[in-house]
């Protein structure tokens, strides 16, 4: 009996803490994004062609954002029947973003305004088995261009 | 060539649905569908136990010896007091009290109409605890605990009856058998991954289901018991004691019906009362033997 | 809508580069093909169930990604990668990316 309701409230507090630290993400996520509109990125391995006074750095961002109850208690439900499980896209959406968000913020810091060649790569850190808390990281590295000052 | 980036729109790698819905209807399908199997299962073994014979249960359980098993601590409490002639007076007692509860238990069984081939062996154990349980191959255990708290024998006989009356049902056979099939049913279902609480949570409504057959079985015993009862002593008076003695023992802790193995004390204590009244109310109750 | 994964496009000319697009699926097994993959333990041998599911998961990716360039004008995705990896036990991420850009 004590064990449902501990169940239970577990999964309440996963839930709604949950769900106001992902809107709170979000919106940060998206008022930051427009904050970095100009650093420009793109995954083509070239440089524009013409541009040779510039320096280039290796620039990265990464960030791991854990699973939280309710979600877990979904993907498990979720893995007797198949199917997409939607709880941890949007927790990939928000990692890949922030990951994204934090390597612009490296390369502006640097004196960037472009950056090529960004690769992304995701990593379960403790899948979560066993009562273990499961996380996901996410790094996103590429080439940062910085026009030399004359 | 022109270089610039454009914003991409919201959701289209997220869905839009509401994860709580989502969760109900994965939560609900699952459950009923974890329910409806197990009781196609429990239904079926219930089917299947007629085929197995009750010579194979006593195959089964012979070569236990059940009073080893359940005293062996005890025995070597006595080795260490070397008090030999006590321990043999000790072992004397038992076997008058172990006769007598065979003897009772034979009479019963004739009143009750056990199917041929069918016999109870009864075991007798010499500890504190209050319980006593009927298991495969027709073999009832009785603790000196529950014994001891009982007032006439008319209560150790309801007691006896409703074990007897489980082994005539086979049930024992039928909850091994159940047991077993919805045991392996869920793990193959929900064994793989990482679904620990998912797993532990369907294993639990499965558990849940089975335990209303549990009770139901009870009910028949009960109500077998008492008609046994009423044809070897002529009235069932005595009988509620038992359950009455169960509640005060029980008080203040009892678990909600529907995770209870056995119906509620206070049903059952009614069932008998309401029993009574249709028997007359001047008959005499038997005592117990000086054994005890 | 072209999707390539080089840069230089035999033929075309690119106008205008557009930024990234991304597309993911998170999708899981389910306990038919679990138990299936299962008894391939012992035997060994593809596990085909998992195989179309995964194929699955990257067209879906792909769709994706391509709707995320449709939706900012563009016709073409190119230098388009793609990466697999397990978040949680029994669940696998496919993730699709690459930049989109106005060929003529």
């Amino acid at each position: 009996m004590y064990d449902l309701i501990i169940f239970l409230t577990l999964m309440a507090l996963g839930y709604i803490f949950g769900r106001i630290a992902e809107a709170r993400h979000f919106k940060s996520i998206m008022d930051r994004e427009k904050q970095y509109q100009h650093i420009l990125t793109f995954s083509e391995r070239f440089p524009p062609s013409g541009v040779s006074r510039v320096n280039s750095e290796l620039v990265g961002g990464n960030v791991v954002i854990s699973v939280d109850y309710f979600k877990r208690i979904v993907a498990g439900l979720r893995g007797i029947v198949g199917g997409q499980l939607t709880s941890y896209e949007s927790l990939l959406e928000r990692a890949r973003r922030e990951a994204i968000l934090r390597m612009k913020e490296t390369a502006k810091n640097m004196g960037a305004n472009m950056v090529v060649n960004v690769k992304l790569e995701t990593a379960s850190i403790s899948k979560g088995k066993k009562q273990q808390v499961g996380s996901v990281e996410v790094y996103a590295y590429g080439t940062a261009l910085i026009p030399k000052t004359p | 060539m022109e270089y610039e980036n454009r914003t991409v729109p919201e959701g289209i790698n997220v869905s839009k649905e509401n994860p709580l819905k989502d969760f109900f209807i994965l939560a609900f399908g699952l459950g009923a569908a974890v329910v409806t199997l197990v009781v196609v299962l429990s239904f079926l073994a219930g089917c299947l136990v007629q085929f197995v014979p009750f010579e194979t249960e006593v195959m089964l359980t012979e070569k236990f010896s059940f009073s080893e098993f359940m005293e062996s601590e005890m025995h070597e409490e006595k080795q260490n007091e070397q008090q030999k002639a006590q321990q043999l007076e000790e072992e004397k007692k038992q076997q008058k009290i172990t006769a007598y509860l065979q003897n009772l238990a034979n009479q019963l069984a004739t009143a009750q109409q056990l199917p041929e081939g069918m016999f109870i062996t009864t075991h007798y154990i010499d500890t504190d605890t209050v319980n006593a349980f009927a298991t495969l191959g027709g073999n009832i255990i009785i603790f000196r605990g529950l014994i001891e708290k009982l007032p006439n024998e008319n209560a150790l006989a309801m007691v006896m009856a409703h074990e007897i009356a489980h082994i005539k049902h086979r049930d024992p056979m039928v909850a091994a058998g159940r047991g077993l099939t919805v045991a392996l049913a869920l793990a193959s279902l929900t064994g793989f991954g990482d679904g620990q609480v998912a797993q532990q949570l369907l294993n639990n409504v499965g558990l849940i289901t089975t335990l209303s057959f549990n009770r139901n079985q009870e009910e028949k015993a009960d109500a077998e018991a008492l008609n046994t009862l009423l044809e070897y002593y002529g009235h069932a008076k005595g009988a509620e004691v038992l359950f009455e003695i169960l509640e005060n023992e029980q008080a203040g802790s009892t678990p909600p019906l529907f995770l209870s193995t056995h119906p509620l004390n206070e049903n059952r204590i009614n069932t008998i009362k309401h029993y009574h009244q249709q028997q007359s109310p001047q008959n005499e109750l038997t005592a117990l033997p000086e054994l005890f | 809508m072209l999707v390539s994964n080089i840069e230089i496009i035999p033929g075309k000319k690119i106008t205008k580069h557009l930024g990234m697009v991304q597309g993911n699926t998170v999708r899981t097994k389910h306990a038919g093909r679990d138990l299936m993959a299962g008894l391939k333990n012992i035997f060994g041998g593809e596990l085909v169930g998992y195989t179309e599911l995964l194929q699955e998961a990257r067209e879906e990716a792909t769709e994706r990604m391509v709707s995320q360039a449709e939706a900012i004008g563009a016709n073409a995705v190119i230098n388009v990668r793609y990466s697999t990896s397990s978040v949680t036990a029994g669940a696998a991420e496919l993730f699709a990316y690459g930049t989109a850009v106005i060929l003529d």
